[in-house]
Formats: C-alpha cells, sequence, structure tokens
C-alpha cells in the first residue's frame, strides 16, 4: 500500500515503536485478525534492540537474583529455539568462577537456577577448557547453561514481516509527535514523516505505547506520567568471534561479565550506569567504558588483549519504577504493562515497556491481550507456536545451506531462512558479492530494498549485515549506495547517504580507534575523502541544500 | 650484506630516493612489505591541494605560506619547483608518462566525478585544466555490467554538475561475462588481467564504436594497462574517438603499474629489492644507526652507511597506535602525536582528524629524532613523516617524491 494511503485508515490499534517489542505486538495482534499500524521514527531495532549483547538469554543470569524473570527467560528462550530458528544459533553457555570469585556462589546459582527450571550442569574446569578453548584457563569451576546466540535485527524484521503478511502496516522513520486525545481517549497518532518532511494524522481505536526508554516521552503526549530510570550499557564488538559459546562469570551481575559469539565476530558487555532520561539520544561511548569493559574482558577470554576491537556502542534499557515507588528504588526487570484507562483514566492507551529483548514475545502476548480485551477480541495468542517466516518446519537448516549453495547463499538463508528463496540469483548480476565480508549479493540487495523497507545504507546494514564485518564498509559501502543510488532513483541522496553511514561507522569506531582499527579509518579516508573526494561532493551538496 | 644506503619502505617515497641514489651511483637496497598505499592512487600525483579546505590552484606559491613544520617547509620552499621537475622526469624515465606541472594545479576526476586538484595525472587518464573550458561537451560515459567498482551514478551525475552533457551506457563483452561466473572475480585488477589480448581489446572497442553515438569523448573506466600504457594506445587505435580513463575504487590499476614501473626500474639501475620483508629493529652507535634487522635475515642485519624510514603511516605500519600512545615501531624514533586517546581523533568522520598529521619527528634536514636527539644517517621520507594532511591537503604524494629527492641530494653531498 502506498504511504498516503495508509494514512486515511482507521486501525484497530496503532503500535509505537519498532523494536523487538513493537515488532512483536504488531506480529500478535495481526494474528488475531485486528488491523494494525506500527509507526517507528527512525528504523526498525535502532534503540535497545539493536544495542545489546545478541544474547539469547536461559534466565540463569537472573535466577539468583529475581527467579520470576529467570523463569520467564528460559520459557521463552526455548520458545524462541522453535519459532525463530534462523535468527538463533544454539552454542549454549559457560558460568565460569574465577579465582577471584567466591566457589561457594556456586552452589547457590546452581539451585536457583533448578527453581527457575533451567539446566544447569557443574563441569570440571578441564572439560570447560576442552569445550571452550577460549576460556581463562585459571578458571576454578563451571557450570553449563542453555544461553544461545541470536540476531536481534533478523528476529525484528522476521516480525515485521509476519505481521505485514497477516495484513498489518508498517512505517519505518515516522515519528510520534504528539497524540490525538479526545474527551479522555486516545484516538491516534500524529506522525512526521521525515523521510519527505510530511506532517500527518493517523486514527486508531487502541494506541500502544511501545518505544522503550521513548515510552516516558510518547506518555507524557498523552498527558500521562511514567517514571523511567534509563540504564545505559556500553559494549565491545571484536574483530573475530573468539568464543564457541557464551561465557558468563559466575557471580553477582556486574559489569562486562558477559561475552557473546555473534556471526562472525563477538560481543562483550555491559557496563550498566544509570543516566538522566534527558541523555538517552546520546549514545557515545566513553573512556572509562571501553577500559572497563577490555579489562574485564580479558578476565573471560584472556585471547580479547590481542583481538582487534572494531566498534564500540550503547543501549539504554527502559526499566520502570513501580507505580507505588516512584523513588524508583524497587525498579522491576520485569514486564510492565500499563492500562492507562484504569490507571490514569485515558482510555485506548497502553503502555508496554520494561522486560528484556528476550521476552519481547511474551510482552507482545501481553500488550495484546490488553488490547483485544478492549476491542472485544477474543482469539487466542498462536505466537509461542507458530514460526516465524523464515523458520517454517520445511525451512532449510544451517547444515543443508552449508552443503548445497555458494556462499552468498549460505550467509543469506543463514541471515533470511526460508525467506532466503525470494532472493533473485538467476543470473550472474544477482549472484554478484557486493560485501565480501558478509557475503551479500546484488539480489539480497534487491530484496533488502523492495521487501524489508530499505531506504539508507543504515537500513540495509541491519536487514543484511552489509559493512558489518572485519572492514567495517570499507569498499562494499559505496557498491551498495551506488546499488540504492540506481533502486532508488535518486544519486544524490546515495552520496549524502554513504557519508551519513560512514559517520555512523565511525561514532562506533571512534572510541577505539587505535591499533588496526584506526589503520582501518585511514585506509577509508584515504579512499573515500582522499581518492573520491566524498567530503567535498557532500559539503557542496550541504551548501546547495541550504539555499 | 653491505650496502652504501638501506630504504625502509618499497612505496612511492623509498622507489623514489632508491631510483635517484641507484642514479647517482649508489647501491641501494630497499626493504618492502610488498604492499603500498599506491594501490589507492587513481594515476595522478598532488603536489597541494588544498588549504583550510579551499582548493590550491598555484601549489609553488601556497607552498611558501605553508607553517615551519610542513616537510615542504622544511626542504625549502623555493626548492620545491627544481624538486618537482627533477620528480616529473624520474616518472617519465622510469616509462610513467604524466602532464601537468607545478606552478599551476590542474583537475582529475575521481571515482565519483568531483574534481580534485592535482599535479601530475596519467596522460590517458581524463583531466581538465580550465573548468571553464571542458574538453568536451557530450560525453559518452561507459559502464561495465555488473562491475560495481566504479560508482556510475555518483560519476554521472558529478560529471553533468561540471557542464558535461554526460549519456551513461552500460556495455559487456563475452571475455567479461565469463568473469562475472565468480562472484568476487569483477575487480579492476582482474579485468585488466583478462583485457589484454587484441581481440579483447577489439570487442570492447566494437562495443563502443557501436554505442557512443554521437559523443565526442568516450570515458572508460581504468581498468586497462596493468604493466604499461600500451594497452590504452591499442584501445585508443581501434576506437574512433578521443578516449579517456576514469580512476576506479580500489585496487587501482593506474596505481598497480606505477608501483611495478618504479620498482621495474631501480632493479634496473641494479637496486636490491627485499621483496616481502619487514625491518624489526636496529643498533645504534650514539647518534649513529649502525644496522637494521629484518624479519626473514634475522641475525645477519642490513648495514649501510645511511638508512631512509619511508614506512609510510598508520596504513602501511610505519606507525602503530595502541591502547596507550603512538609510536615508531622499528627505532621507537619520537613522533610527533598528542598524548592522550581522546584527542587522536574528532567526533566527525569527515573532519580533519589529529592523527593524520601525525608522525616521525624530524629536524629540518628529515633526521629522525630519537630521545630528542637527531640520529645523522637515519633520515625520513614520505607519510612517515608529522605536519603533512594526505587526506585534507592533498599533499601526499607530492611529500612522499619530494622529500625523498631532497633526502638524497643530503646523503650524496653527505651533509
Amino acid at each position: 500500500m502506498v504511504t498516503n494511503e495508509i494514512y486515511k485508515k482507521e486501525y484497530d490499534v496503532i503500535i509505537i515503536g519498532g523494536g523487538a517489542t513493537g515488532a512483536g505486538t504488531a506480529r500478535d495482534c495481526a494474528l488475531r485478525g485486528l488491523s494494525v499500524l506500527l509507526v517507528e521514527r527512525d528504523d526498525y531495532s535502532t534503540g535497545a534492540t539493536g544495542r545489546n549483547h545478541g544474547l539469547m538469554h536461559s534466565g540463569a543470569r537472573y535466577a539468583v537474583t529475581d527467579g520470576e524473570s529467570a523463569a520467564e527467560c528460559i520459557k521463552e528462550n526455548m520458545i524462541l529455539r522453535r519459532i525463530a530458528r534462523h535468527c538463533v544459533e544454539e552454542t549454549d553457555g559457560l558460568f565460569i568462577t574465577l579465582p577471584e570469585d567466591d566457589l561457594a556462589y556456586q552452589q547457590t546459582f546452581v539451585e536457583a537456577c533448578g527453581r527457575a527450571g533451567i539446566r544447569a550442569e557443574v563441569i570440571a574446569p578441564d572439560e570447560a577448557r576442552a569445550i571452550e578453548p577460549s576460556v581463562n584457563p585459571d578458571l576454578i569451576g563451571a557450570v553449563r547453561i542453555p544461553d544461545a546466540a541470536i540476531d536481534p535485527f533478523r528476529l525484528t524484521v522476521a516480525n515485521l514481516l509476519d505481521a505485514r503478511i497477516n495484513g498489518a502496516e508498517t512505517l519505518n522513520h515516522h515519528e510520534v509527535e504528539g497524540l490525538i486525545v479526545n474527551q479522555g481517549r486516545a484516538e491516534g497518532v500524529k506522525l512526521h514523516n521525515k523521510l519527505n518532511g510530511e506532517h500527518v494524522e493517523v486514527r486508531g481505536k487502541v494506541v500502544v505505547n511501545a518505544a522503550g526508554i521513548w515510552g516516558q516521552r510518547i506518555a507524557k503526549m498523552a498527558g500521562v506520567n511514567i517514571s523511567m530510570f534509563p540504564a545505559r550499557g556500553a559494549l565491545l564488538i571484536f574483530g573475530h568471534r573468539v568464543n564457541r559459546m557464551v561465557i558468563n562469570r559466575c557471580r553477582k551481575p556486574a559489569n562486562a561479565d558477559i561475552l557473546v559469539p555473534d556471526d562472525t565476530v563477538c560481543v562483550i558487555g555491559t557496563t550498566s550506569d544509570r543516566i538522566p532520561i534527558e541523555t538517552v539520544d546520546d549514545m557515545r561511548v566513553t573512556r572509562e567504558e571501553v577500559d572497563v569493559l577490555l579489562k574485564e574482558g580479558i578476565k573471560l577470554a584472556p585471547s580479547l588483549a590481542t583481538t582487534r576491537v572494531i566498534r564500540a556502542y550503547a543501549g539504554v534499557r527502559p526499566l520502570v519504577a513501580s507505580d507505588d515507588d516512584p523513588s524508583g528504588r524497587s525498579i522491576s526487570r520485569g514486564i510492565v504493562c500499563l492500562d492507562h484507562a484504569k490507571r490514569d483514566g485515558l482510555e485506548g492507551f497502553i503502555t508496554i515497556t520494561g522486560g528484556k529483548m528476550m521476552t519481547y514475545r511474551l510482552m507482545g502476548e501481553i500488550a495484546t491481550n490488553a488490547v483485544c480485551a478492549k476491542l472485544g477480541n477474543s482469539k487466542p495468542c498462536i505466537t509461542a507456536t507458530l514460526p516465524l517466516p523464515g523458520s517454517e518446519d520445511d525451512a532449510p537448516s544451517q547444515s543443508d545451506a552449508t552443503k548445497r549453495y555458494s556462499f552468498g547463499e549460505r550467509a543469506a538463508i543463514g541471515r533470511h531462512g526460508s525467506l532466503a528463496a525470494r532472493i533473485e540469483k538467476d543470473n550472474d548480476i544477482d549472484n554478484a558479492l557486493v560485501c565480501e565480508c558478509e557475503g551479500v549479493t546484488v539480489g539480497e540487495i534487491k530484496y533488502a530494498v523492495h521487501q524489508l523497507h530499505v531506504q539508507n545504507l543504515v537500513n540495509l546494514r541491519r536487514r543484511t549485515r552489509v559493512g558489518m564485518g572485519t572492514c567495517q564498509g570499507k569498499l562494499c559501502s559505496c557498491r551498495a549506495a551506488s546499488l540504492l543510488g540506481e533502486f532508488n532513483h535518486d544519486v544524490k541522496r546515495a552520496q549524502k547517504d554513504l557519508a551519513t553511514f560512514l559517520d555512523e561507522r565511525w561514532k562506533g569506531m571512534r572510541p577505539v580507534a587505535w591499533g588496526d582499527t584506526l589503520r582501518e579509518a585511514q585506509l577509508t579516508a584515504a579512499i573515500y575523502e582522499g581518492l573520491c573526494g566524498l567530503d567535498q561532493a557532500v559539503s557542496t551538496q550541504r551548501k546547495e541544500d541550504e539555499q | 650484506m653491505r650496502t652504501d644506503t638501506v630504504i625502509i619502505g618499497g612505496g612511492l617515497s623509498g622507489l623514489t630516493c632508491g631510483i635517484a641514489l641507484a642514479k647517482r651511483g649508489q647501491r641501494v637496497t630497499i626493504v618492502a612489505s610488498g604492499q603500498s598505499t599506491l594501490l589507492f592512487n587513481g594515476g595522478s600525483m598532488e603536489l597541494l591541494g588544498n588549504i583550510d579546505g579551499i582548493a590550491v590552484t598555484t601549489p609553488l606559491e601556497a607552498i611558501g605560506t605553508l607553517p615551519q613544520s610542513h616537510p615542504y617547509s622544511k626542504i625549502g620552499a623555493d626548492k620545491i619547483a627544481g624538486l618537482a621537475d627533477e620528480a616529473k622526469q624520474l616518472l617519465a624515465d622510469a616509462g610513467i608518462d604524466m602532464e601537468g606541472n607545478a606552478s599551476a594545479n590542474h583537475w582529475r576526476i575521481t571515482p565519483m566525478g568531483v574534481a580534485k586538484p592535482a599535479w601530475l595525472t596519467l596522460k590517458e587518464n581524463l583531466r581538465i585544466d580550465d573548468l571553464d573550458k571542458l574538453p568536451a561537451k557530450r560525453v559518452a560515459l561507459m559502464c561495465i555490467r555488473g562491475y560495481f567498482d566504479q560508482p556510475n551514478g555518483m560519476l554521472a551525475q558529478g560529471l553533468r554538475e561540471l557542464g558535461f552533457d554526460v549519456k551513461a551506457i552500460e556495455f559487456t563483452t563475452d571475455d567479461i561475462t565469463s568473469l562475472r561466473r565468480s562472484p568476487s572475480e569483477m575487480r579492476a585488477t582482474t579485468l585488466a588481467k583478462r583485457l589484454i589480448s587484441n581481440s579483447a581489446l577489439q570487442r570492447i572497442a566494437d562495443q563502443i564504436n557501436n554505442l557512443s553515438d554521437d559523443a565526442e569523448l568516450v570515458l572508460l573506466p581504468s581498468v586497462f594497462g596493468q604493466t604499461d600504457a600500451t594497452d590504452f594506445q591499442t584501445l585508443q587505435s581501434m576506437v574512433k574517438k578521443p578516449l579517456r580513463f576514469v580512476a576506479t575504487l580500489p585496487p587501482s590499476v593506474a596505481g598497480g603499474r606505477i608501483q611495478a614501473l618504479l620498482r621495474h626500474y631501480f632493479k634496473m639501475l641494479g637496486g636490491n629489492y627485499l621483496m616481502g620483508d619487514s625491518a624489526v629493529s636496529g643498533q645504534f652507535d650514539g647518534d649513529k644507526l649502525l644496522g637494521v634487522t629484518t624479519a626473514k635475515l634475522g641475525d645477519m642485519p642490513l648495514k649501510a652507511n645511511n638508512f631512509v624510514l619511508a614506512s609510510g603511516s598508520f596504513i602501511s605500519r610505519g606507525l602503530v597506535a595502541n591502547y596507550e600512545r603512538v609510536f615508531e615501531p622499528v627505532f621507537d624514533l619520537d613522533v610527533d602525536a598528542d598524548g592522550e586517546r581522546e584527542q587522536w581523533t574528532r567526533f566527525g568522520v569527515l573532519e580533519p582528524q589529529a592523527y593524520s598529521r601525525y608522525g616521525v619527528a624530524t629536524d629540518n634536514d628529515l633526521r629522525c629524532m630519537k630521545d630528542g636527539k637527531p640520529i645523522q644517517n637515519l633520515r625520513a621520507i614520505g607519510s612517515v613523516l608529522s605536519g603533512h594532511d594526505a587526506v585534507k591537503m592533498g599533499d601526499g604524494t607530492g611529500v612522499s617524491m619530494l622529500t625523498a629527492l631532497a633526502v638524497t641530494k643530503g646523503i650524496i653531498s653527505g651533509k
């Protein structure tokens, strides 16, 4: 449907926020037969969804401190292994005890896992070293638990795709500027289309606020107060994958105690700092954060000391104060679903927040139940059993892929599951590799542009991993920009887009710009500025835009 | 092994220095890792392109305004014109025909269609002397189907903004299509290897002649002529209209050829090129360097009267930054660099970056400083020098060649 027609319809439900929670809610609502519009101010999974470890928690991390969250986690973990298997890599994880840690905690930990229903198997340090050669060899204890790696970008897109297959409309780069409130009732949203500058109003019977940490701002637009406590976490990505399994520290949760293998790289995190709500849009990583992540990461896997750090990034968890304690002392990490009709006397407005990426599906289910209760819809939730597109029962498995296809096809199946079949590969041009690090073909870019709402290179990176590999988009970003310019028939935008993309990459590289990452930066500058004159082209265009 | 001069680094500056010394009868050894930043060179040399973001039209005059810390100021602004002529002649002697002069910059056309100031440009490349007087109006931009390292849309757009009437025409030949079967084979250097025979060039010329209509000038991506410029001449003799090449994204065929021709010339002059080796440390006696140990020669250090450090910037590992500091990895020479990591870079990727001006500290004769004192027989040239900015000032290749020639004079005269 073209955008103008989307604006004209009235929806059963409008969902604000294109992270995992919003996408999961959109899918659930659509599957229950509701007419759905999802709006996202930036790109899908730009917020906390795209700024975490990519860890599919077993729940073990929370077992000691928050049994309820732990039980939720393991239940969702098992569900995602079935319904989202093309987004999941079943690595398992270790909780290791180092000489400086208290080995007695291991007993407490294993018992708590047992209570939460999490398989926790104590293994000897020797066995841990054998199954995970990168682990700190000084460890004195290890527990094996069912952690796994999950790709949050892919997961979010799969949910959005299924929502759309079931009739939902989704708009990225549409920012909510206000809520339409009439006589104590939310009736829709005021939107700013950031692609063309247009301002529009869209009507819906129920509005769901799934905007993560930005949900406080959204609620305020409706005159409703929610006290959020932003908790910032910084992470580092290393240039290759040193570990096979997730490695955690077996102690009370602390800074930088999880190392997750993700695709071709690995990620250490996270720090945890309370920040003022006004600063949630500033994602710059500080020197202190980098230092602590490196120091602690090396304790988990000593080879990180000599592994290149390719990128640093930070995300903000949307923690919420419970209503009877606005001071924030008893902050919940659990799921919070607020029906503002009951809480604030505002009908037609629901906030779903708190929780974790792991529990996005459950959050979607809870929010959808609340929506359905308002609309008198009694259809049951089926998202716990219905596979996501790409993970159908007959979808090719990773091991099939390894046997049968070229590098590009194999990578595409890894990213898109059975949907990879939609990628054109009938001619030599479609099969041509654009990004050699991640195996992205022209056909896959075409597919992403035409079917996955890709308007720019940053979108494309999230959908396909173009430029996410070791070279961080040195040459492929120019090739991809050029192709996007061609597919979108807008060359001028392609150059600005390329500059924005390089800037975005640089934001993550700058905090770790030493060693090979600094080399890579100088190389990129030599190519794009020295050889190509991109800086000159972009500054000329910016001057023209201003006039 | 005994030589007169050992040069560490086999890129543009190291080869220029090696050739100039060998021509004066010196025995020279170059220790080269094998790759150089010439692979990102589209076929032009720059003396000085920009000051504070403004294009320089008369580089010799502008060089007079540079601060004393700039390598050109160290070798003397009054010497630049003479050294520049010498550099152009050296290139010509090596079989690299470039046009341009140091008194007035011309414009090279980048792979994205941007006009950038340049000092010398390969004869077969598109070059504009005066942006108000274009060499042609109607241009056929020939785009190789499935070749993505020339951003054709951006290039066409840029050429149009310069005032050309551009028709972008996609074409292919059987030779090119067969390369396509391997998804990662479509790179400039692979094309250049494939497109050598007269019949392959004729098939391309036929396409151009059929498709280029009423164009006055035909442009092709620079994917021809790995070893010399005869492929261009052959192609031009087959194409009915004037033909020019446009630089591509790396790997650059033209840059690779410049590197190969310089290396060949150096060897012809009797130079010793240790390919695939790298210097790891040096042995000093007070303010004199006695020998250099390399990775491959191990405990047989290279001894010489003079040594030249031409090891490049961070890209080439002539400079290294770790978590704590910027250093010169072979001799741990003094470097001009900021101490705190936060100062090395700036927030915007296209802003001038402090690190690109970092380099080894030298005296005015380009002698390297160690612990605050100059090493009498160790000089630095090219990108490893501090005080210039190849990216923002467009002075990289000029500094490489001219400091190399200046240092040669110092070594020969024994100063």
